[in-house]
């Protein structure tokens, strides 16, 4: 040490001291600041791209947009998917195609904004329906005919037909945020990564990329506050990680890895409570069917066959998620109890030969968790048994989300690809994803099937649920015939909070933001 | 034969050195020898097997997908000793090539070379892979280009001063005024002379190369899987954790081993060739 003091540093010296400051941060593991009881430290599995409630990408914008721009409803906490009012005082729906509604009196939006009026519902709602504005939402609002403004806080919805979704996955989503018609016309019509004129219960205060958000309570919100006076968002895309983020003791709430939670329901960490939620979300492997290597049936099929679901599922996720044979989670008109492929090896390699693509070389683009990694891998094993190499592309959230996009320039370089998409509780909400409008925008297979397009309509006005469950089947079932849908898992939704946290949770597990209070 | 001998005999002498060059050679046998010394295939995965302990049929367990880890860290090595080998090699070419340029010839060429060092040495290491990765996308290939970007600066300024001082010593004037080219000055007057140093240097840089390819592995910018490598097996190794340790322990003791087995040897050489810098 002396030999430091004097300014004489040698190499290894620095060692020596490195070594040292390591032992000591063993000996003393705790400490890093504790949290203050009126801020609320969670996880998101991606960092915030874009907060518009018209062109949003993942599931972590939509529980920031629900929080900031004050919803006309949002879903209910609790083990039923019910609705609360939100920027209402009252809604209603007087008939199969009109739907009534008048604003609380005083919602303001900041930044001068002024108070949200029954036009500024009509242009948040109108601007996702507008098929020129080609929002990916667009479909949320399809049955949409127009909305009538009353007065300054009254209107109707009126809607072309009848449309079953409504009040299950349409008015308690983001598609229902309303935001200033003044503020987003005078930034051009598009919102960023940058929110204008809030409206919630919480204002979004602060956003450093790939670090933190900070949502503060809502001076000016006048009813029922969010139950934290902060809430701080850390965007970490592995959920390993965000575990051990958690037992340090940096997050107060995250959900876990699927393959986790057997151990973690075994072993609780101290001062915590473990969840599970059935999940309505689905996993599976996407093959682009314009993709010129891809664009034989023979060899989607052929992939189809060569998948060992069972095997990639269990590798993946321990024995905690069971494999999914769709697009529709179990409970829901349209669930499946099988797929029409079956794992065969020899069928596989049957048709390759017979189109000619043996010894071929494809790429798999993954999110970069270790459990996609894990199925990747096992899928790049199956794959290599039928005589296809599988390149794995690890992509970080950022990239990932754009690839299919018809806006980027890898949309038709993409060949497989490995998505999760999370789900709301309506089938239609699973299926418009794959519709022909949404080649190039989330159908990144480019699945393109008029019959399936018309399934979809007729799913969405169709309220007897045995023959939307006949409906919904059908769908799939065309999925299945055009070799580009291996279909993997539901997953479930594992998560874990301090027990100093009541979270406030979907059915399904996805947060509720204003809805998290101490316990 | 003698000669060969002498520095070898002196590294022998000193504890650490022999310790070092015992390290490097038994992680060069592993690599080698890989395919005599297990039978496992390190990318054939058998989920049922998964998270085992070590025992006779698996001398290191087996990862989350049942794979070898005895098998995968052998592997690895080869991988880790290609990446460190070949790219410090290349390093070294490209470093000496243009060191002796910009030391020996005009002023504006070494001011123009010396900018262009200092510019790519200022790329932090990560940001540098990222970017490269990004351009290139994640693979061995990306990793060898990162490593020459880091250490060439470096190289190349050692035999610029190097040069620079010998260029105007009295048997590179003679040369001169005897009418040998620069060419055959730089080849046989100057580079003899520049190259001791610096190829301990680079002996003393490999294990900063392992650490950049099993990094950048660990962070899912390296190789691709399946390939093992030892920055892969401990990414594993943090992902599952609280199911076993004996991934993160086999990925981390190799690169531990390779790390110190290179240092001690690389410092021992300085120490024994340059005795001046001895202890520092």
């Amino acid at each position: 040490m002396s030999s430091i003091f004097k300014g004489d540093v040698s190499r290894r010296s620095v060692l020596a001291g490195a070594g040292a400051l390591g032992a000591a941060s063993l000996a003393f593991p705790h400490m890093a600041v504790s949290a203050d009881g009126s801020v609320l430290t969670i996880r998101s599995y991606s960092d915030l791209q874009v907060l518009d409630p018209a062109f949003w990408l993942a599931l972590p914008e939509a529980d920031i947009m629900r929080s900031i721009y004050a919803p006309l409803v949002s879903n209910q906490q609790g083990d039923e998917w019910n609705w609360r009012p939100i920027a209402v005082e009252n809604i209603e729906q007087l008939d199969d195609l009109t739907i009534a509604f008048k604003l609380r009196d005083n919602i303001g939006f900041t930044d001068g904004f002024g108070q949200m009026t029954a036009d500024d519902v009509k242009f948040s709602i109108e601007r996702i329906a507008d098929p020129a504005n080609e929002s990916p939402y667009a479909g949320d609002w399809s049955a949409l005919k127009e909305v009538e403004v009353k007065d300054n806080l009254s209107g109707l919805i009126h809607l072309k037909n009848k449309f079953v979704p409504l009040w299950t996955t349409t008015l308690p989503t983001p598609a229902s945020c309303i935001v200033s018609r003044k503020a987003v016309e005078e930034i051009g019509g598009k919102i960023g990564s940058e929110p204008v004129a809030q409206s919630g219960q919480y204002i979004l205060t602060e956003w450093v990329p790939k670090q933190k958000t900070v949502l503060k309570r809502n001076p000016d919100w006048a009813y029922e506050p969010g139950g934290y006076e902060e809430i701080h968002i850390l965007p970490i895309e592995d959920p390993s990680t965000a575990e051990l983020g958690f037992e340090a003791g940096d997050l107060d709430y995250t959900w876990t890895s699927v393959s986790s939670l057997p151990r973690l329901k075994e072993n609780p960490p101290a001062g915590s409570v473990v969840e599970e939620k059935p999940s309505l979300a689905y996993v599976w492997l996407g093959m682009n069917h314009d993709n010129e290597a891809l664009k034989d049936v023979r060899i989607r099929r052929a992939i189809q066959h060569a998948i060992d679901r069972q095997t990639v599922v269990d590798a993946a996720y321990f024995g905690a998620a069971a494999v999914g044979n769709g697009i529709i989670a179990p409970g829901l008109p349209g669930s499946r109890d099988s797929v029409t492929y079956d794992y065969d090896p020899d069928k596989a390699r049957e048709l390759l030969a017979e189109a000619g693509a043996e010894g071929m070389t494809v790429t798999l683009d993954i999110l970069n968790q270790s459990e996609r990694l894990t199925a990747a891998q096992v899928i790049q094993a199956n794959l290599a048994d039928v005589g296809i190499t599988c390149e794995i592309k690890q992509n970080d959230s950022g990239t990932f989300w754009t690839l299919g996009s018809k806006d980027g320039d890898y949309f038709m370089n993409l060949q497989l690809v490995l998505s999760r998409f999370s789900m709301n509780p309506d089938p239609s909400w699973a299926t418009v994803w794959f519709t022909p409008e949404q080649v190039g925008v989330w159908n990144w297979e480019r699945f393109n099937n008029e019959e399936y397009k018309a399934l979809h309509e007729e799913g969405l006005v169709e309220s007897d649920p045995a023959k939307r469950d006949e409906i919904y089947k059908k769908m799939q079932g065309l999925m299945d015939e055009s070799g580009c849908y291996v279909f993997l898992t539901h997953e479930v939704v594992g998560l874990i909070h301090k027990d100093t946290v009541n979270p406030g949770l979907k059915p399904n597990g996805e947060p509720l933001l204003p809805l998290f209070k101490p316990a | 034969m003698a000669e060969l001998w002498r520095p070898i005999r002196k590294i022998l002498r000193e504890p650490l050195g022999a310790l070092g060059l015992f390290l490097v050679l038994f992680v060069i046998f592993g690599a080698v020898f890989a395919d005599l010394l297990t039978s496992w295939d390190p990318t054939k995965i058998n989920p049922r097997d998964r998270f085992q302990g070590p025992s006779t049929q698996h001398l290191m367990g087996t990862d989350q997908l049942g794979r070898d880890l005895f098998a995968r860290v052998l592997h690895g090595g080869r991988i880790a000793l290609f990446v460190a080998l070949v790219s410090t090699a290349v390093s070294l070419v490209i470093g000496i090539v243009l060191g002796l340029i910009a030391g020996y010839g005009p002023r504006w060429l070494d001011n123009l070379m010396i900018l262009l060092f200092d510019a790519m040495k200022s790329f932090p290491t990560v940001m540098l892979a990222l970017a490269l990765v990004t351009l290139m996308g994640p693979s061995l290939t990306a990793v060898m280009v990162v490593v020459v970007l880091v250490t060439v600066p470096g190289y190349a300024r050692i035999i610029r001063t190097q040069t620079i001082a010998l260029k105007t010593s009295e048997y590179v004037t003679a040369a001169q005024s005897m009418g040998a080219s620069s060419a055959r000055i730089l080849r046989v007057h100057i580079l003899p002379n520049v190259i001791g140093p610096l190829v301990i240097l680079a002996s003393m840089d490999i294990p900063v190369v392992i650490g950049i390819e099993a990094g950048m592995s660990f962070l899912g910018l390296g190789v691709r899987p399946p390939t093992p490598s030892w920055g892969s097996i401990l990414n594993d190794g943090f992902t599952n954790i609280r199911d076993t340790a004996w991934i993160a322990i086999a990925g981390g003791v190799p690169i531990i081993i390779t790390t110190l087995g290179f240092t001690f040897l690389g410092e021992t050489l300085r120490d024994v060739f340059d005795p001046r810098l001895k202890g520092r």
